[in-house]
């Protein structure tokens, strides 16, 4: 129950978050912060795989209904939402309780922020390849991707930073 | 039946992952063209109130400098008024038709006032929320400009919100515009990247014109009056089949920076639709 009304309280956050602010942030005219994939990597261990699935599939579309994006958070979240119940378990430390939380505190530091910058690396690529479908331009692409994921990132850490003390 | 059943029961998380990414490639491919996807998209009226909250506490505090820009403008409008008028009576020794064409003029157009709820410029097909829809006049395919220039036109509308497609949409925005004082005329098109800098393509080739001479709309559509300022020539280049101009121009109208806009609303365009509709009617009937 109360990691329900935790789930619950950060979709609200990130979603206002991303949507009043982050969506305007265009450092550099390349960077934009996609802070709500951080949503998708702070799934519990051993969470049930057709949950994770849900939450970030609908999550995903809500930011869509807000940025004028149908499908394109929907589905990129969604990958991540997979890709994350797999890759948890090869960071995860041994004897570690079956339902351990994600998080910096749990995770130690350097193993948290491989698995969040993979994650957030991989969603980012993904992201703006779907969205720039039309006009394929790949190093640009690479260089929204790249400078995207390394902003959210930091963004992420900083946010652990504060939640684990 | 019993193995059919264990095999679904471990692996339906990737039945479901398929279904959702199938899903989405649906809602990508079939509403990003935005036919139809009111629902899907900001012109939602729940989400048009959020962004009304959200644009009225940005727009509170740049209110500043948009007053200071106004000032401005005014300014400038006001010298060009004396200017023209001085002109005109000398030309003419009449000071009072002047008037008469000028109630005449803005008579044709009905001006609708429109603050800008959402105007992201991250991509290369940016599209902006305004919030009136057709409760308040406006309609679908009515040109958006403001006090420095042309905005966009206006594409959904619902009843209280409309998006409009800006100038700073690279696959669907072209504006017909012409070069000012001289009357050659070419489509404008933005590429994406910097929001101040789009191209005017299709410049025939035996046009004259100078950098740093204006570029106004041509009028040759019933979205936009002629004369409405798009922006000041910065370059011209060679287009890629050699037989015609590419200009680049450095846009008057700052999107980065875009509160009140007016939605023009045409009283003649009905009826000029209604006339080209008889005529192909009457040709096809020969």
């Amino acid at each position: 129950m109360a990691r329900l009304v935790n789930r619950l309280v950060m979709v609200v956050v990130l979603l206002f978050v991303q949507v009043l602010v982050l969506n305007h942030v265009w450092l550099l005219n390349v960077a934009t912060p996609l802070l709500y994939v951080y949503f998708a990597i702070t799934f519990p261990r051993n969470t049930p795989k057709g949950e994770v699935l849900a939450w970030c599939f609908f999550f995903g579309l809500i930011i869509d209904t807000f940025s004028n994006t149908p499908g394109l958070a929907a589905g990129t979240l969604t990958l991540i939402g997979m890709i994350q119940t797999y890759l948890l378990e090869l960071f995860v430390p041994r004897d570690s309780a079956e339902n351990l939380e994600t998080s910096a505190a749990t995770l130690g530091w350097g193993k948290f922020s491989t698995l969040s910058g993979i994650l957030t690396l991989i969603y980012c690529l993904v992201f703006f390849i779907l969205e720039a479908f039309n006009f394929f331009d790949w190093q640009l692409w690479l260089l929204r991707a790249v400078c995207s994921a390394a902003l959210t990132l930091l963004m992420m850490l900083a946010i652990e930073s504060v939640r684990s003390k | 039946m019993r193995n059919l059943l264990d095999f679904l029961k471990e692996y339906y998380h990737w039945l479901l992952f398929v279904f959702l990414e199938v899903v989405s490639g649906f809602l990508l491919f079939q509403f990003n063209n935005y036919q139809g996807s009111v629902w899907f998209s900001s012109a939602n009226s729940a989400m048009g109130k959020i962004y009304e909250w959200s644009s009225g506490v940005t727009k509170f505090l740049t209110l500043s400098e948009v007053n200071e820009q106004l000032t401005r403008r005014n300014l400038m409008l006001e010298q060009q008024v004396e200017m023209l008028g001085r002109r005109y009576t000398q030309l003419t020794h009449d000071s009072t038709t002047m008037e008469r064409n000028e109630m005449k003029f803005l008579s044709q157009y009905e001006l609708i006032p429109a603050k800008v709820i959402d105007n992201p410029l991250n991509s290369k097909e940016n599209l902006m929320t305004i919030d009136k829809g057709s409760a308040d006049g406006v309609a679908v395919d009515m040109g958006v400009a403001c006090g420095n220039g042309v905005v966009g036109v206006v594409y959904l509308v619902s009843r209280h919100y409309s998006v409009v497609i800006p100038v700073l949409n690279a696959t669907s925005s072209r504006i017909s515009c012409a070069i000012r004082n001289r009357g050659s005329f070419g489509y404008l098109h933005w590429y994406g990247g910097d929001p101040s800098v789009a191209y005017v393509e299709d410049v025939p080739r035996h046009a004259k014109f100078k950098l740093g001479e204006w570029v106004v709309t041509s009028g040759f559509s019933s979205i936009f009056p002629s004369g409405v300022s798009v922006g000041k020539i910065e370059q011209a280049y060679n287009s890629r089949d050699g037989l015609s101009y590419k200009l680049m121009i450095r846009l008057s109208t700052d999107f980065t920076n875009l509160r009140d806009v007016v939605v023009i609303s045409d009283k003649s365009i009905a009826e000029r639709a209604a006339l080209l509709q008889a005529a192909r009617d009457s040709i096809s009937k020969k």
